[in-house]
């Protein structure tokens, strides 16, 4: 009995129960910090459908009292209908899938610069801009993209943390084990351009 | 090759991090320590008086209510937005109630002359952002300009938390429901159970400690909001509510 557990037999059953012990804390805790990012995906796709909600609105207003301005109501509604598209298609999730992540972020952007275009335009309609109803947009499109901007960095915050944990010497080994699932996510990184603002000219 | 593709996102990673840190290093105003009143005036703009009466209703209201609202004065943001500012302070001192996120934080920059109000996520149904630009625009902004601090600070609180405790089931739209313990797994019971068991064994073996494990339970519960000073709760926000100048 003695000589069995001290035999190679029971050292490699020993190793083999610390090995599975390893693997199981290490797969828990990668699941943990991917659920958390997604979790925090969520909350970006939140605001980001936020956003969308308001542009029909907001085109509609700009409409009533700057009918000349064709092109840019078009160039928004194309926008914000490729940002639906990447929104509901697929069934691939952004947060576990960086092609799908840079379509999700090329279509915002592209979102984004249509709208900002839109508020340059709308700087010719002085009366249009001192209605209550297009302040209240205003405003509520400015806070959208507020939530985005702090949505965006807390998705960041727990896709590194995903990253660092699974990128990490022992962990990478189960991780590249589990296939595409768990591999690491792609981080949102500002617009080309986004550093300068657009400016405003008369 | 698979190992220089993990180098490089690693590089990445790092880089994206000495990036933020290089932020943080240049914005200016480190985020102060979690207040210990509802008001805080590091500015000195108001009046002793208004600041402590307006202190003392804010108390009463989360004393009432359960809701947060904190009111910070200071001088400058040192150069950041005061949105990002005020979003991290919001995050740094856990405004509002865990769960419920139904806090709201009131910032004006003397310095900077900005004005922001940061809705926590279970109050943006109730203050919406187009109210909240309301509040400080009209309420707080011509009164700033006049100089009568007193009376912009006191007027919006006043506005607040009416608009706060006014309608809260007609426009819920933010509500998150508070969250509802679930029964008990067979696991968990046989836990508690446990639990119990050893708790038993414990009070005839050595009772006086037994007991002092049971009180230093029960009271570390409570502790926090109440009585004293100001603690956050655990409440969280993501941006909601809006900024103005004056």
């Amino acid at each position: 009995m003695k000589k069995f557990l001290l035999g190679p037999v029971g050292i490699l059953i020993g190793l083999v129960v610390v090995l599975g012990l390893w693997v199981m804390s290490a797969y828990n805790g990668l699941v943990s910090l991917d659920q958390k990012a997604l979790s925090q995906w969520a909350q970006v796709e939140n605001v980001y459908q936020r956003r969308a909600d308001l542009v029909p609105n907001l085109v509609e207003t700009v409409k009533g009292a700057a009918a000349f301005e064709k092109d840019t109501f078009t160039a928004v509604t194309e926008a914000r209908a490729k940002v639906g598209q990447v929104s509901l298609g697929g069934g691939a999730n952004p947060a576990a899938n960086p092609e799908a992540f840079a379509k999700f972020q090329q279509a915002q952007d592209g979102l984004s610069s249509a709208l900002s275009r839109l508020l340059v335009v709308v700087e010719k309609y002085p009366e249009l801009k001192a209605t209550q109803n297009f302040r209240d947009l205003q405003v509520q499109l400015e806070s959208t993209e507020n939530r985005i901007t702090v949505e965006r960095m807390r998705f960041n915050e727990a896709a590194q943390a995903f990253n660092t944990k699974r990128m990490r010497f022992p962990t990478v080994i189960i991780a590249n084990f589990l296939g595409t699932r768990y591999q690491e996510k792609a981080y949102f990184k500002a617009q080309a351009g986004a550093e300068t603002a657009p400016k405003v000219q008369f | 090759m698979k190992s220089r593709i993990y180098f490089s996102t690693a590089l990445a990673g790092l880089l994206l991090l000495a990036l933020a840190a290089g932020v943080q290093a240049q914005s200016g105003t480190p985020i102060p320590a979690p207040p210990q009143r509802w008001l805080t005036d590091a500015a000195g703009m108001l009046s002793p008086q208004v600041a402590e009466q307006l202190d003392a209703r804010l108390q009463a209201y989360e004393q009432s209510s359960g809701r947060q609202v904190v009111v910070y004065i200071g001088k400058t943001t040192g150069g950041i937005p005061i949105e990002d500012w005020g979003v991290k302070a919001f995050e740094s001192w856990r405004v509002g109630r865990k769960g419920l996120d139904d806090g709201l934080v009131m910032f004006v920059m003397a310095e900077d002359h900005r004005v922001r109000i940061e809705v926590g996520y279970g109050l943006e149904g109730q203050v919406p952002d187009a109210v909240a630009s309301r509040i400080i625009n009209d309420e707080m902004v011509p009164r700033l300009q006049q100089g009568d601090s007193d009376g912009a600070v006191a007027a919006a609180v006043d506005r607040l938390l009416a608009v706060i405790s006014g309608d809260s089931g007609a426009t819920g739209g933010g509500q998150v429901p508070p969250p509802a313990s679930p029964p008990l797994t067979w696991f968990q019971k046989i836990l508690v159970g446990m639990a119990i068991l050893g708790f038993l064994i414990l009070l005839i073996t050595n009772p006086s400690l037994a007991l002092y494990l049971l009180f230093t339970i029960l009271s570390g519960g409570r502790g926090g909001g109440g009585r004293g000073g100001f603690s956050g709760g655990g409440g969280r926000s993501g941006g909601g509510g809006a900024s103005g100048s004056w």
